[in-house]
């Protein structure tokens, strides 16, 4: 399949093998979390608090004492769920608006454009903070916001390859054949659409973790104690002068993570060949 | 001495060599027909004439290519840039893309008598009005100042043979100039084509796939299959007497008024593509009269009865 | 008017039209065209039908209405004695067994994810006929060879396929669920002229072969003489004339004149271009005569401001002209 060779062709690339291979250790650390973090993240310790990187703790400890390298690892767990899932409902919601309003055009498409056209002019911090204030905070309203603020990307996205799709001839072949309207969507434009979008998804995924520790800076995000990057990076401002590796640490998480997102994003792109599709947006 | 003469170019891009060998000369007055289906390289040949093959990544890689006595395979891009719309002028194939959108069509047209032959603007104007009624265009005023949009593709062709006529060149080479027009237009054009050629003497370079265009304006004909030339002779003796397998089987794959249903049958296989030319021969695989030296020797061209072909059954063979 | 021959008609159009309106939001003014205009024409059983005309002719759109692709502002078309226009949608899946269309493009008219057996198989899929792995492979393997195809090309994808190769596939498809009618909306355009003989060839023997009756539509007149019983020929959604042969001389000015730009392979018969006056005209604007008239040589006011009806002049030639050619 065209997917998986592309797959590997970006992973063969060093552009792409390294950032791959830096991904797959993070989710490696969400996933084995109990296992790889040295200490629980919210075992407390106010003697042992602000402690500088040493031989115990590689990261040092926080304010209260804890292991920064453990709540990092933890912090992986909740930024990675957090924004995949959120990025995974939007995708899946987004492609089937986009993909009705597209194909079948008329009222809905006009409606559902108009909602997009409205919501793609506000940066997704607004929608995400205006989520937040009606839902609540915490990881649900997190995931919640996250997958609305970016629900207009894919939408537009999923919309735009439709109507170009729509027009090939062997749409019109199918037709013809008798094939009805659902058969069209699922067997020959949905699957011809998806690449795109799955690749877009991907980079949200990125936009969304920071998103998310964005939402965690203001304490809008998962609550204490279940750790997060952005809130672990919130209480670092205080000790900024005293113990600085509270905030650099999530900090370089965040960095670390986004940016090899992108990087194999942008890998992924070149071997795919669809610059010019994800143009569109 | 010719106009033109193209001797034993090869065109190479990367690492491939899609036109190999390709020899003809072209003479003031003259309409040459450069015929062949797709992979032929009647286009790379085209841009070869033109010394554009840099553009796409290619060169040429043996060969020469005289132009009225100059070699234009080592000029120098200066050179080839003077020579270039001046005395060498190229209609290609899609007239909505050869003229810009956003200038008016008069000022297009103009632009080509300043740069070339120095005119000032009232000049150049008087003189793009005459070519554009020339072309029996009407009201030459009015489409001097509209924009290309507001034409159809039988005229914007019109303007783009307007265009290269402008600084009187000796040379037009035209790359399927109508194959995106309506049959009607397509008529039109070709015999407008015609008589400009006639009227000022210049020498017309037509790139086609057309077989019937090809009867119907050319002079001389060269057709070229898979990069090489395998036939080249006036347009009467081609149709009449053709040379080679190929030219003839071509020939017979164009409905004629009267033929007899069920005697079209096109010619089995397909073109080979550059990446598999076969051994010997490049038409061997198609040719129902190859021999066994076909499939081991590539034919050069040679005289035969009448014009050149490059084929090693002897004349009488070819039937 | 003279009675025509009778035919057994397996398509009847009867007046058939098609408008299509663009503009009409704020300030762009809303504006009709009519890709066809009362068309009425038969295509008889077992014969191939040409359609010839030059851009905006109405041709595809003709193709279309007959195969209820797109459905028609008014008038009918009757396939075996069946209006479409009354068919519901499960009447009108199973009418498309029998009626089928081969498409221009042949690169873009099979999914590019699709193996070539899988495009083969989608009919019977769509339709909802099931079959057992060994019918299946039966089936592939008879369209492919009925195609003049290997075998060993079902496994490919249409991109490794060449442009006359993927052509064979698109008739191979057409015809998997046994159609009467195939109509061609210009199957050879985009391929070589080498290649568009072995296509026509294989369409004359599937004709026979399988009985089927052809709608041919193309911009090439002479591969419509050559290859068509019989040649309507189409300006701006309207029919000029109809020639029951293809060697009847045209009579309507605008076929004479297709006639005549039609270059033949043949530098002893050069032709004399008559330049025609004007272009095609917009299909925005409403004319009120014949739609040739502001172009044609013998137009005449009566021609300017009456549309002449389409009469038959004998023999099932019929032309729509008031000064047809004597």
């Amino acid at each position: 399949m065209v997917a998986l060779t592309a797959l590997r062709t970006a992973v063969g690339s060093p552009r792409g093998a390294i950032p791959a291979g830096i991904l797959v250790f993070i989710v490696a650390c969400a996933v084995f979390a109990p296992i790889i973090a040295p200490y629980a993240y919210d075992i407390q310790n106010l003697p042992g608090s602000n402690e500088a990187p040493n031989a115990a703790h590689w990261m040092g400890t926080d304010e209260f004492g804890r292991d920064l390298m453990s709540r990092i690892i933890y912090g992986a767990r909740t930024s990675l769920s957090v924004a995949v899932t959120a990025i995974s409902i939007s995708v899946v919601a987004g492609m089937t608006l986009g993909a009705m309003a597209g194909y079948f055009g008329g009222a809905f498409d006009r409606a559902v454009t108009a909602v997009v056209d409205l919501t793609w002019s506000f940066p997704e911090i607004l929608i995400a903070l205006i989520l937040i204030a009606i839902i609540g905070p915490g990881l649900q309203g997190t995931m919640i916001a996250i997958s609305i603020a970016y629900l207009a990307q894919f939408t537009r996205l999923t919309r735009a390859q439709i109507m170009a799709l729509k027009n090939e001839t062997y749409v019109e072949a199918t037709a013809n054949l008798g094939a009805g309207n659902f058969h069209i969507i699922f067997r020959h434009l949905l699957p011809n659409a998806i690449t795109p979008v799955i690749v877009a998804g991907m980079l949200a995924t990125g936009d969304a973790i920071i998103l998310e520790a964005t939402l965690g800076f203001f304490g809008l995000g998962a609550q204490p104690p279940t750790p997060s990057w952005g809130a672990m990076m919130s209480s670092g401002t205080a000790q900024i002068f005293i113990a600085p590796w509270i905030i650099i640490f999530p900090g370089l998480a965040i960095a670390i993570t986004v940016i090899s997102i992108n990087l194999f994003g942008d890998a992924l792109i070149e071997a795919l060949d669809i610059r010019n599709r994800l143009r569109s947006v | 001495m010719a106009l033109l003469s193209v001797r034993d170019v090869s065109i190479s891009i990367g690492v491939i060599d899609p036109v190999e060998g390709v020899s003809f000369d072209l003479d003031k007055g003259e309409i040459l027909g450069v015929v062949g289906e797709s992979g032929s390289g009647k286009s790379l040949t085209a841009m070869s004439v033109m010394g554009l093959l840099p553009r796409i990544g290619g060169r040429l890689r043996t060969g020469s290519v005289v132009f009225d006595g100059m070699e234009l395979n080592t000029m120098s891009e200066d050179g080839l840039r003077r020579l270039r719309g001046k005395r060498i002028a190229l209609i290609s194939q899609n007239p909505m893309t050869s003229l810009d959108p956003i200038i008016r069509i008069g000022a297009q047209i103009d632009q080509v008598s300043t740069l070339h032959l120095g005119l000032n603007a009232a000049a150049a104007k008087a003189r793009s009005l005459d070519l554009i009624a020339q072309l029996r265009i009407p009201e030459p005023e009015q489409i001097h100042r509209a924009y290309p949009h507001q034409l159809s593709g039988g005229m914007k062709q019109r303007i783009v043979i307007a265009m290269a006529l402008a600084a009187d060149p000796d040379l037009i080479v035209a790359d399927e100039p109508t194959t995106a027009l309506d049959v009607t237009i397509q008529a039109q054009i070709i015999q407008i084509m015609v008589d400009l050629v006639r009227d000022r003497g210049l020498a017309l370079m037509l790139i086609t796939h057309d077989m019937g265009v090809v009867a119907q304006a050319c002079d001389r004909v060269v057709v070229l299959y898979a990069g090489r030339v395998a036939e080249t002779n006036t347009v009467e003796a081609i149709f009449a007497d053709p040379q080679h397998p190929y030219t003839r089987e071509l020939i017979r794959c164009i409905p004629r008024h009267g033929q007899a249903p069920g005697s079209l049958k096109g010619i089995p296989g397909m073109v080979p593509s550059v990446m598999d030319y076969p051994g010997g021969c490049r038409f061997h695989p198609r040719c129902t009269q190859a021999i066994d030296i076909c499939k081991a020797l590539l034919p050069v061209l040679e005289a035969k009865t009448t014009g050149f072909a490059a084929c090693h059954l002897s004349e009488a063979r070819v039937q | 008017m003279t009675t025509s021959p009778p035919t057994d008609a397996l398509v009847k159009i009867d007046h058939l039209t098609r408008a299509f309106t663009s503009g009409g939001g704020f300030l762009t003014p809303k504006r009709t065209m009519r890709a066809v205009d009362d068309v009425s024409l038969d295509i008889p059983r077992g014969k191939v039908t040409g359609v010839v005309g030059e851009s905006g002719c109405g041709k595809s759109t003709l193709a279309r209405l007959v195969l209820r692709l797109i459905d028609a502002t008014s008038g009918k078309v009757s396939f075996d004695g069946a209006d479409l226009a009354e068919q519901s949608p499960a009447t009108m899946r199973h009418l498309r067994r029998r009626m089928q269309m081969v498409f221009q493009d042949p690169y873009s008219a099979i999914d590019p994810r699709y193996t070539i057996r899988r495009a083969l198989l989608e009919p019977f899929q769509v339709q909802g006929l099931r079959q057992s792995v060994a019918e299946a492979d039966a089936a592939v393997e008879e369209l492919i060879s009925m195609v003049g195809l290997s075998p060993r090309m079902v496994a490919s994808f249409p991109h490794q396929l060449s442009g006359g190769q993927k052509q064979r596939v698109g008739i191979a498809r057409a015809l998997a669920l046994r159609p009467a009618l195939l109509v061609l909306d210009e199957p050879t355009a985009s391929l070589d002229v080498s290649i568009q003989a072995q296509i026509i060839d294989l369409l004359e023997k599937l004709k026979v072969d399988l009985g089927l009756t052809y709608l041919f539509i193309s911009h090439d007149l002479s591969l419509v003489r050559y290859f068509c019983d019989r040649v309507v020929v189409m300006y701006l959604g309207r029919v000029m004339e109809i020639l029951p042969s293809a060697d009847v001389a045209p009579r309507h000015h605008y076929a004479h004149a297709l006639l005549a730009s039609n270059f033949e392979p043949d530098p002893t018969r050069r032709k004399v271009i008559t330049m025609l006056g004007g272009e095609i005209p917009s299909p925005f604007a409403t004319i009120p005569g014949c739609a040739f008239a502001a172009r044609c040589p013998a137009a005449t006011d009566l021609c300017r401001t009456t549309r002449p009806e389409l009469m038959d002049i004998g023999g099932g030639h019929q032309i729509a002209c008031h000064h047809p050619i004597e």
